[in-house]
């Protein structure tokens, strides 16, 4: 689903985020990103979905060569890959249903596909009862899942979660991991980079670890070190 | 793709509210480099027509002194009548000179305070038989060194002098309209640009979901089209309820027949409003496409 054919990426300044990385994560596994703060793990998933093009060495996701895409198929390419964040990035001037439903009406969805799909999405992360709430009347846990439910609810192939619990204390975090299993058991790949060490440890996954760009273990039902 | 119309309305509809005193600058900065732009060309049109008109029946004006005898008047009449060349003459005495005096200099009433019907020229206004301008002169010669004449002024004399003055008019217009313009194209890209920020968030949403580049461009360059739109509809009011009545007074004088036919038909002014909502829509595309293009890498 995803490969990595000695990508390297170099900020200004000589700043090495990704070093000769190769890597293949195949369908439907889930795999946790560890390392240190600036290890490499956001660029990583931040060339996934092109939001940055490597200096050397080729992406393919989904069979794609994603550095060689025109930049106007990079929509596209967008739309099979759900990202969540540590801070949301929910619109605050819109519902819950329409931070959603937003996700589908600005790739082209016809009304009844929004209509059906936002409630269905809000029942599987557990805030259909919550539709008409604006985020900040929502808990810091309640913010991640409508995140999440707007990442998932195009059913995208790969999930990207960069830190998703990395505001939240640990009881929530592991309701917002239940729902991320259970998203991944639907064959969607998940991709997630993580301080949290229980998390890791608790899960098994499989776990490649990033050392100053580099890549130092990748390890299947791994642990955090 | 489909881009959706309620969406893209929606969008642009609370862009447009949300900056409510910059998009006003812009609408009023088009609004007045458009009115004096379509003003400049209804100008040129009606000289031009002007123009035409006289081709086709040239006169000259016979101004008598102010002083002038009624002697003197009576001969000068005398002759005009006798005259196989003179077709038809009017007179015009001095206190119609004098109303039409006041409706020129209507927006300077000190000048009008300071003039009296008696200081002002009667005249004789005559339409010569034969059109051909070296006829014409010669004609109205014959009356320039009788008693009591002081001047005799020829349409076709003036109609070059009223050519050259509203031409120097209307550069200066055309002048100032394109700087206007300039800066309603700047305060479009820039009204745009205070917008994109405004919605930086939902911006980066919209590309994290992958929504084409086109679909996040769209309601921004509509915008910009709908403000030079606005403004378009506006100065397009101005021209034909203020402008356009303004020249046809102007023609419809019946004591100053130098401005007979300086007329804007209703082709002209279609033409002119055409050409300026045209304008618009041209200043607002590129204004918000610049906009876009720079400020909003995808």
């Amino acid at each position: 689903m995803i490969t990595l054919e000695s990508v390297s990426k170099v900020y200004k300044g000589d700043v090495v985020a990704l070093h000769e990385a190769s890597v293949e994560i195949d369908k439907g596994e889930f795999v946790f990103l560890v390392g240190a703060s600036g290890s490499g793990k956001s660029t990583f998933l931040r060339l996934i979905n092109r939001e940055e093009t490597p200096e050397r060495g080729k992406i393919y996701v989904a069979g794609k060569d994603i550095a060689s895409l025109t930049s106007w198929k990079v929509p596209y390419l967008r739309r099979n890959i759900g990202s969540v964040f540590q801070d949301f990035k929910l619109l605050t001037n819109k519902t819950v249903y329409e931070n959603v439903a937003f996700a589908l009406e600005v790739i082209g969805r016809p009304r009844h596909v929004v209509k059906t799909q936002v409630p269905a999405i809000l029942e599987l992360v557990g805030l259909a009862k919550k539709m008409s709430n604006f985020p900040n009347e929502l808990s810091g846990g309640e913010q991640q899942r409508v995140s999440i439910a707007r990442a998932f609810v195009n059913r995208p192939l790969i999930l990207l979660a960069d830190e998703p619990t990395g505001n939240l204390d640990p009881a929530t975090s592991v309701g917002i991991m239940r729902l991320l299993d259970r998203i991944n058991r639907t064959g969607t790949t998940v991709v997630m980079a993580t301080h949290d060490r229980s998390i890791v440890d608790t899960m098994r996954r499989r776990v490649i670890e990033l050392d100053r760009g580099s890549i130092i273990r990748d390890q299947s039902r791994g642990v955090y070190e | 793709m489909a881009i959706k119309l309620d969406y893209v309305a929606r969008e642009t509809a609370s862009n447009l509210f949300r900056n409510v005193t910059l998009t006003l600058a812009s609408v009023l900065t088009v609004v007045v480099s458009l009115t004096l732009f379509g003003s400049a060309l209804l100008l040129q049109q009606g000289v031009e027509n002007a123009n035409d008109r006289f081709k086709g029946g040239i006169e000259f004006i016979v101004y008598l002194n102010p002083a002038v005898t009624e002697e003197q008047k009576a001969s000068v009449e005398r002759d005009l009548a006798d005259n196989p060349d003179v077709r038809d003459f009017n007179f015009v005495n001095q206190d119609e000179t004098y109303e039409e005096f006041q409706r020129l200099f209507a927006d300077s009433p000190q000048l009008v305070d300071a003039v009296e019907p008696s200081i002002l020229p009667p005249s004789f206004r005559v339409a010569p038989r034969i059109q051909d301008p070296e006829v014409v002169q010669a004609l109205g010669e014959t009356f320039s060194g009788k008693p009591g004449v002081y001047e005799v002024v020829f349409a076709f004399e003036v109609v070059q002098r009223i050519q050259e003055t509203f031409n120097k008019i209307g550069v200066r217009f055309l002048a100032a309209a394109v700087m206007l313009l300039v800066a309603a194209l700047m305060l479009i890209l820039n009204t745009i640009r205070v917008a994109m920020f405004a919605r930086r968030r939902e911006i980066e949403v919209m590309k994290l979901v992958g929504a084409t580049n086109w679909f996040i461009r769209v309601p921004f360059i509509i915008e910009g089209i709908i403000q030079t739109l606005l403004g378009a509809a506006v100065a397009v009011g101005f021209m034909t309820f203020l402008i356009r009545p303004f020249i046809d007074e102007l023609s419809r004088d019946r004591v100053l027949p130098i401005f007979q036919g300086f007329v804007v038909t209703d082709g002209n002014l279609l033409f002119t409003n055409l050409l300026v909502i045209g304008v618009a829509v041209v200043i607002g595309a590129i204004g918000s496409a610049v906009a876009v293009s720079r400020f909003l890498d995808v």
